[in-house]
């Protein structure tokens, strides 16, 4: 009996220790030895050669050409049903294994917004990897335009002239509404209208149709050198640079800044194994550190390198969710 | 004369044999796409943008400018060999195309004509962009919100003269078009409508595989009761180049409305957003208020050629904004100004001056394209007119599979195959009981973009309607508007009260 | 009067008309209609097309007695179960082994054509879904569960 015990005990020891090293030894290869074993599907949830198509194709470019996912290959799929929510719900339900593994998705703030707001899919609902860069805005004028100055503008507002902004969908619909409220003025004395892309925005103020466009600086950059934009403020903490820098901030007239940041991130779905996360962290963090990125990209979008890692822009990222619901009424 | 010298310069930018060639592979690439239903100038343009990577940035742009334009000619091939639009100006070339090509026996002069009056447009628009491009971008910029909501009432307007037997029917697919356009994201409150919390209707009804759906696939189903019918001997005979020859009496026919399209087109491409689905719908709907030897829709040369001319033209016009100011016209055009930024050009108002070659370049090879084109095409009439002797036991389940693949390859996705299922039914039970379904494409088409500009008037004028008539140009396309209402109501009155007085 | 069967001529205008009435329902209630200083809201414009599209169903409606009864041969449902049977298919073997399939079985089994004829058919729609649509454009075609499971 006692013999029948031990044995018992010692192939019970055995197959234990035999199990927990296993499963140590399992966890802890994955760890250090994830890589890509097959092409790497990358959605992208808007049209191809839009913002989002570029940024995905300039990091995936990069990571390719440097070598950065063991030779395999990226596959962007566009997945722009149900403007985008389709693809992005898709993402967030892919389940642990090989395909979780082996998907990213690209996610800017211009598409949490949207997805908070009328979907209940949430910003937990992903596996962050990676924020890579950050776009602001500015207010412009067209050639025509009464005023000269944000000065002259405000003044203008709290006189009870009524103006209209023009601008795109999405951050630039969120900065109008934190502007107006910092400014201590309604809707309707500020009105805004919606295109579908900045560069509607632009047609209609070159041709002198409103008064005020709202935009980030790449798209309008040109129509400043040209002379047919004047930057007149800048919605950041401080003033942009090169031929924007004219422009002054609100805490230069007495206001409190305004900053909606429209930022651009990969996520990844929830399921993907701690192994795949740091690995893919690890691989935008090298293409956000080469001359590639820094010149190619970053320097000719105009935008604000801010690379954070996944705990960095998790916490970063909830909290952005959290006071977009708060502003939209919706708080959770 | 000073641009007559750049243009010069552009071709002598352009006329390499590496340039050539380029343009030669651009236009038959763009042949192909816009053959294939469900696949765009947009996505053919993005999906091919990729393989540009290896150029130098002008024999790239050349390429993608070759490829956007011939994707005009090849939407035109599938509407009228099968009746299944390729891309969305075609639905108006369907109209005409296919009856020309079955009930009139004349496949390859519908093809001829179509290419043709491709060519005359797509010309008149070149010369018109070469010469008065940035003057042309300067006057579209004119065209605001108010502006265009009256041009587009006109259009809308004038979708009435396609409602043809029954106008009470045409009439009400017109206005459910327009409902049906309305559901999915609200633009300019960015808030969801009439998508009944349904996830894939928030983006809305995609309009290719309404369209495979609603023509291609309905008339399959039509097809199925002409199983047994044999194949016209006459028609075999006539598939030669020689067989597809135009007449002179063809080619005067053609000659008058491709003309007048090209110009209109032009213009309408110039406009912010109005696109080449517009221009083709204008040039069809002017050529009503003209004389054709055949009615409209039974066939008629000047029904393609009106369309398919204003449609090419558009796409020429479309560049002028693109290279003077930087702003893209339609989705393919943006894709091409990403394509410019990413090989590092600076789309915009100073692209002219700062980079010559580049503009003039491109300005240069769409010539040579437009050029090209017509020879390849022409050239491929007797292949693909085959398509049509090909009995229709067996085209049934060839074109479903058509419909099947393009539909799914719009936006990637069973929910295209659906939609294009649905469409497909509603479109041949509407067939039956005598309900046409284009008026209700176009209004889908054109209703979002009223809408919007209306919206977007309103703000504006702080909801007063006056800005539709303080505003000279809009005011001037109200009085037209006017006219085309009040003058069938007044022949109506006159006529009867010329009967009374007998 | 005498009682008319129904016939789909008569229930175009009707589902039109419900169509009308639930656009114009959402669009009052849910979707706003007109502000004072912003203009026309989202519901503004299908509620108007809605109230035109209501008056022109009941005028079809009226018209619909004098037309004569519409017939659907059966035989023109047949590639809409086609279609049904690809896109169910398609969940379970992906979309090119099914779209093949279709094609052998209508040509085959309901065309009754030759071995032959049906395979020249099977090769030219193949050789345009998979050279042009998969390896030239890269369209990613659904693969279906078995092949997931073997993938994975």
């Amino acid at each position: 009996m006692r013999k029948i015990a031990l044995v018992l005990a010692l192939v019970l020891l055995a197959s234990v220790s035999v199990f927990a090293n296993g499963t140590a030894e399992a966890a802890g290869g994955a760890e250090k030895s994830f890589v890509p074993t097959r092409n790497v599907d990358w959605y992208v949830t808007s049209s191809p050669g839009g913002g989002s198509d570029i940024f995905t194709r300039t990091i995936t470019d990069i990571a390719v050409k440097e070598d950065l996912i063991n030779g395999k290959n990226f596959v962007i799929q566009y997945k722009t049903d149900g403007a985008g929510e389709v693809g992005r719900l898709l993402v967030s339900n892919i389940k642990a294994g090989v395909q979780a593994d082996h998907t990213l998705l690209t996610f800017n703030s211009g598409d949490l917004m949207p997805m908070v707001k009328n979907t209940s899919n949430r910003f937990q609902n992903f596996q962050p990897i990676a924020h890579m860069a950050v776009d602001k805005h500015l207010i412009f004028i067209g050639e025509s335009s009464k005023y000269t100055s944000a000065e002259e503008i405000i003044d203008a507002l709290k006189h009870g002239e009524r103006l209209v902004l023009g601008g795109s969908k999405g951050d630039d619909i969120a900065c109008h509404a934190a502007l107006i409220k910092e400014l201590g003025i309604t809707q309707d004395q500020l009105s805004y209208i919606a295109h579908d892309a900045t560069s509607g925005a632009i047609t209609a103020i070159l041709g002198g149709h409103f008064d005020l466009l709202i935009s980030k600086p790449a798209a309008a950059s040109q129509y400043v050198e040209a002379g047919k934009l004047t930057p007149v403020l800048a919605l950041s903490t401080s003033r942009f640079p090169g031929n924007l820098s004219g422009a002054p901030t609100l805490s230069e007239l007495g206001y409190k800044n305004v900053e909606v940041p429209n930022w651009r991130s990969v996520v990844a779905p929830k399921n993907m194994s701690a192994a795949a996360v740091s690995y893919w962290s690890n691989v935008m963090k090298q293409v956000s550190e080469t001359e590639a990125w820094q010149k190619g990209y970053i320097e000719k979008q105009k935008l604000v390198p801010d690379f954070m890692d996944t705990d960095t822009y998790r916490a970063y990222g909830m909290k952005f969710q959290a006071d977009y619901l708060e502003s939209i009424g919706k708080s959770e | 004369m000073e641009n007559l010298e750049m243009l010069l310069m552009g071709f002598s930018v352009v006329l390499t044999f590496q340039n050539v060639m380029v343009t030669m592979l651009g236009a038959v690439l763009g042949l192909v796409v816009g053959a294939m239903p469900g696949i765009g100038s947009l996505a053919g343009v993005a999906l091919l943008l990729p393989l540009t990577y290896k150029f130098n940035p002008t024999t790239a742009i050349i390429m993608l400018g070759a490829l956007y334009y011939s994707n005009m000619y090849g939407g035109s091939f599938s509407a009228i060999l099968l009746n299944i639009p390729g891309d969305s100006p075609a639905v108006m070339t369907a109209l005409d195309g296919y009856p020309m090509a079955t009930k009139r026996n004349r496949p390859g002069q519908a093809l001829f004509t179509s290419n043709l009056s491709s060519f005359i447009g797509g010309f008149i628009g070149m010369v018109i962009l070469t010469f008065m491009g940035p003057a042309l971008a300067e006057l579209g910029l004119k065209f605001g919100p108010a502006e265009m909501t009256s041009l587009l009432l006109v259009a809308m307007t004038s979708i009435g003269w396609l409602v043809g037997e029954s106008p009470t029917k045409g009439v009400i697919l017109t206005l459910v078009g327009i409902l049906l356009a309305t559901m999915g994201m609200d633009t300019l409150t960015g808030s969801p409508r009439y998508d009944f919390g349904n996830m894939y209707l928030l983006g809305g009804i995609p309009f290719i595989p309404f369209v495979i759906g609603a023509v291609g696939f309905s008339q399959v189903l039509k097809l199925m009761t002409e199983r047994n019918k044999k194949v016209d001997v006459n028609l075999t005979q006539k598939l030669t180049i020689k067989g597809s020859m135009l007449t002179l009496h063809d080619v005067r026919r053609l000659v008058p409305p491709a003309i007048r399209s090209g110009f209109m087109g032009t213009f309408v491409g110039v406009l912010p957003g109005a696109g080449a689905t517009t221009g083709a719908f204008l040039g069809y709907a002017a050529q009503k208020a003209f004389k054709s030897e055949k009615p409209l829709g039974s066939g008629a040369i000047e029904g393609i050629a009106s369309c398919e001319s204003a449609n090419n033209a558009a796409a020429a016009g479309s560049f002028a904004p693109l290279l003077a100011l930087g702003i893209p016209g339609s989705g393919t055009g943006a894709v091409l100004l990403g394509g410019l930024m990413m090989w590092g050009l600076n789309p915009g108002p100073l692209l002219f001056s700062s980079n010559p070659d580049f503009a003039w370049g491109l300005i240069a090879s769409l010539f040579l394209a437009n050029l090209l084109t017509l020879f390849i095409s022409l050239g491929v009439i007797p292949f693909l007119i085959k398509i049509l002797t090909v009995p229709v036991r067996i085209l049934i389940p060839i074109i479903t599979v058509v419909c099947v693949v393009g539909s799914y390859s719009t936006s990637n996705s069973m929910y295209g195959v659906i939609i294009m299922f649905l469409s497909g039914l509603f479109g041949y039970v509407l067939d039956r009981n005598g309900y046409g379904v284009a008026p209700m494409l176009l209004s889908f088409v054109l209703a979002p973009l009223l809408e919007s500009n209306m919206r977007k008037a309103f703000i504006i004028s702080n909801g007063g309607l006056g800005i539709f008539v303080d505003k000279p140009i809009s005011a001037f396309l109200l009085l037209i508007l006017l006219a085309i209402v009040v003058t069938p109501v007044v022949k109506f009155i006159l006529r009867k009260v010329g009967t009374r007085k007998q | 009067m005498q009682l008319k069967k129904v016939t789909s001529q008569m229930v175009i205008p009707v589902v039109t008309a419900v169509i009308a009435a639930l656009f114009i329902y959402l669009g009052i209630t849910k979707y706003g209609f007109w502000h004072e200083l912003r203009g026309p809201l989202p519901g503004f414009f299908p509620t108007l097309i809605g109230v035109a599209l209501l008056a022109l169903s009941f005028i079809a409606f009226l018209g619909s007695f004098k037309e004569e009864k519409t017939t659907y041969p059966i035989e023109s449902w047949y590639p809409a179960l086609g279609v049904i049977a690809i896109m169910l298919a398609t969940l379970v073997i992906g979309m090119i082994p099914s779209l093949a399939l279709f094609v052998i079985l209508w040509l085959k089994w309901y065309e009754k054509y030759s071995w032959k004829t049906t395979l020249i058919g099977l090769a030219v729609i193949m050789a345009i879904v998979i050279g042009a649509f998969v390896m030239w454009l890269g369209v990613p075609f659904p693969k279906g569960i078995i092949y997931n499971w073997i993938a994975y």
